[in-house]
């Protein structure tokens, strides 16, 4: 089968856009202001619109690259997510003199490795996605250098991924090891003898515990609350949401593929107990918080204890609902921060919740924004996270786990109260403070507007997206 | 072969322990660094052992791809060290707890 170079165009215009980002940056002394986000945000729109407007009459590229179905949904939403970033990101970047060539050419190739990963049919492409973007966030990350708690943070991050990205590629190479095969549906299919030979769950699990770190699963958790309070807030937008829906995103593949073995059924105490506590910890530990970064860090941490305790109905019902709540969780988080972000000071990032004290009078489109997203976090109608939960509940519910839907319905209760912590804080009397916030720029304001209109269309009105998914679903993961 | 497949496969998994305990229980970050080479050669040496089990060459292919990557995550994390040791003063990882709560 000829490979047809088009299929994959996404990918190509991304490391183009970040290559042509550094080239331009490097070599290019004189050149005009905002030419690089240009740059960058045409590639990221670009790359979004190809992923929507070609249809590929293959399901694959080479056996590397899912390019149909399940693998172009996931590019269109994680370059959708690059977009939302960069737009927030602009001024940002540009105020704090951190936007040279390195932030935006980075954060196209760490989109370019969140779609790698999300799309992997291959070992190595999961593993070198993984890789790209990894070491592109552990940059972005320090990026305000002379800021100690940005540094320290991207310290963290390193460590901690690096020592997960080894368990990781030890873990492919025990899965290896015992079924000879890189492809990845082949080598978690049932008819691999080893499918429950002992280096396989060697390697299962340290693959499990690899992807654990980069979607904080309780209890690989603990960078999360200081890396995104130390990250410059956009860089925590795009670290919150896009890598944790790439590593979910392979995650739901992984899970898919091998519980059509039996052998699953055995290990669903281990996803049941995982599931409970990353709910569980989550919400209960941000109940303590007092910097907002650190509550939606624990928000989010949550967030994947619900994802996780969906990936039980993986044989029912459940890819659809994770799918769906992949993405509204995507547009809450990217609201959240991105509005932390264009409300920061310049020399530290608004944090306190003392300083949010009465912000919806000075600035109100801003803190509706923030509102809208935390409702939606906290699962209340008419926005999508109520539907998303909902959708969510009801695939566990219909797999027949009663008790931890139930217990996971408890912790969204509990949750409510955190989240309106903030909203309380954004409406009652001003503080004797006042944060400095610059005006809020065009970028900002479209992306700002998207997120707010998608939130609630898809909280109103969830049948578009929710009938989209089910018609390209029995397209994909069928491979092989 | 002359060394038979476990062996290998059973030394491959000692290195990986090595490398983990000396990854998790040291403080210093260079340490913590050196434990996860030893963790990514251990990966290389699985795949060299299982490819030659096999009779494929995709995992010495995949080892090669491993070299790369150490190579690169060495690069941003000697930089990150650097600057944090130059900044601060300490390469031990308990100093770097000004985040808190």
């Amino acid at each position: 089968m000829q490979p047809n170079w088009v299929d994959i165009l996404p990918l190509i215009l991304l490391a183009g856009g970040g290559f042509l980002v550094f080239c331009l940056g490097g070599f290019w002394k004189a050149r005009p202001q905002g030419l690089l986000f240009a740059v960058a945000l045409a590639t990221a729109i670009a790359a979004g619109a190809a992923a929507i407007l070609l249809k590929p009459d293959q399901t694959h590229f080479l056996k590397m690259v899912e390019i149909s179905g399940y693998g172009r949904f996931f590019t269109f939403l994680l370059t959708l997510i690059t977009t939302l970033s960069l737009l927030f990101s602009y001024q940002y970047v540009k105020l704090r003199g951190i936007g040279g060539d390195e932030f935006y050419g980075l954060l196209l190739l760490s989109g370019l490795g969140m779609i790698l990963v999300a799309s992997a049919l291959h070992w190595l492409v999961f593993f070198l996605g993984l890789e790209t973007l990894s070491l592109s966030l552990y940059v972005l990350i320090a990026i305000r250098k002379p800021q100690s708690a940005s540094n320290e943070a991207g310290l963290k991050y390193f460590m901690m991924g690096a020592v997960a990205s080894a368990f990781l590629t030890f873990g492919i190479a025990m899965v290896y090891a015992a079924t000879g095969k890189m492809d990845i549906l082949q080598s978690l299919s049932p008819n691999i003898q080893a499918v429950s030979s002992p280096a396989m769950l060697l390697g299962l699990s340290l693959i499990l515990i690899g992807i654990g770190f980069k979607i904080s699963m309780v209890p690989f958790h603990l960078w999360t609350p200081d890396v995104y309070q130390g990250a410059p807030a956009p860089v925590t937008a795009f670290l919150a949401t896009g890598s944790k829906v790439a590593l979910f995103s392979a995650l739901l593949r992984f899970a898919f593929y091998y519980a059509r073995n039996s052998v699953w059924n055995d290990y669903v105490f281990v996803f049941w107990i995982l599931a409970f506590l990353t709910m569980a910890v989550g919400n209960i530990t941000a109940l303590a918080q007092v910097r907002v970064k650190r509550l939606l860090a624990y928000s989010s941490i949550a967030q994947m204890g619900y994802l996780l305790m969906t990936l039980l109905a993986v044989r029912e019902g459940g890819v659809l609902a994770i799918m769906f709540y992949l993405s509204v969780y995507a547009l809450m988080d990217l609201g959240a921060f991105g509005t932390l972000a264009t409300l920061s000071e310049e020399d530290e990032d608004l944090d306190s919740l003392e300083d949010f004290r009465g912000l919806a009078y000075v600035h109100p489109w801003r803190s509706a924004l923030l509102t809208v997203c935390l409702v939606s976090l906290a699962g209340l109608p008419p926005t999508a996270g109520f539907i998303g939960k909902f959708i969510l509940f009801r695939a566990v519910l219909q797999s027949h786990f009663v008790v931890l839907a139930a217990l996971g319905i408890v912790t969204v209760i509990v949750s409510i109260y955190f989240y309106f912590k903030i909203i309380v804080a954004l409406f009652i009397q001003p503080a004797e403070r006042k944060p400095v916030t610059p005006d809020l720029d065009l970028f900002a304001r479209v992306a700002g507007i998207a997120i707010l209109v998608l939130i609630l269309w898809l909280g109103l009105l969830p049948s578009a997206l929710l009938s989209s998914i089910t018609r390209i679903l029995p397209l994909s993961l069928q491979l092989g | 072969m002359i060394v038979p497949y476990g062996n290998v496969l059973l030394l491959a998994i000692i290195l990986f322990l090595l490398g983990a305990v000396c990854s998790i229980s040291r403080r210093n970050l260079l340490m913590i660094l050196i434990g996860v080479e030893i963790m990514l050669n251990a990966a290389g040496l699985a795949f060299v052992a299982a490819s030659l089990k096999w009779r494929l060459l995709d995992g010495q292919a995949f080892v090669l791809f491993i070299f790369a990557v150490a190579a690169s995550e060495v690069a941003v994390g000697l930089a990150l060290i650097v600057y944090s040791q130059r900044r601060t003063g300490s390469l031990n990882a308990d100093q770097y707890n000004q985040m808190k709560g």
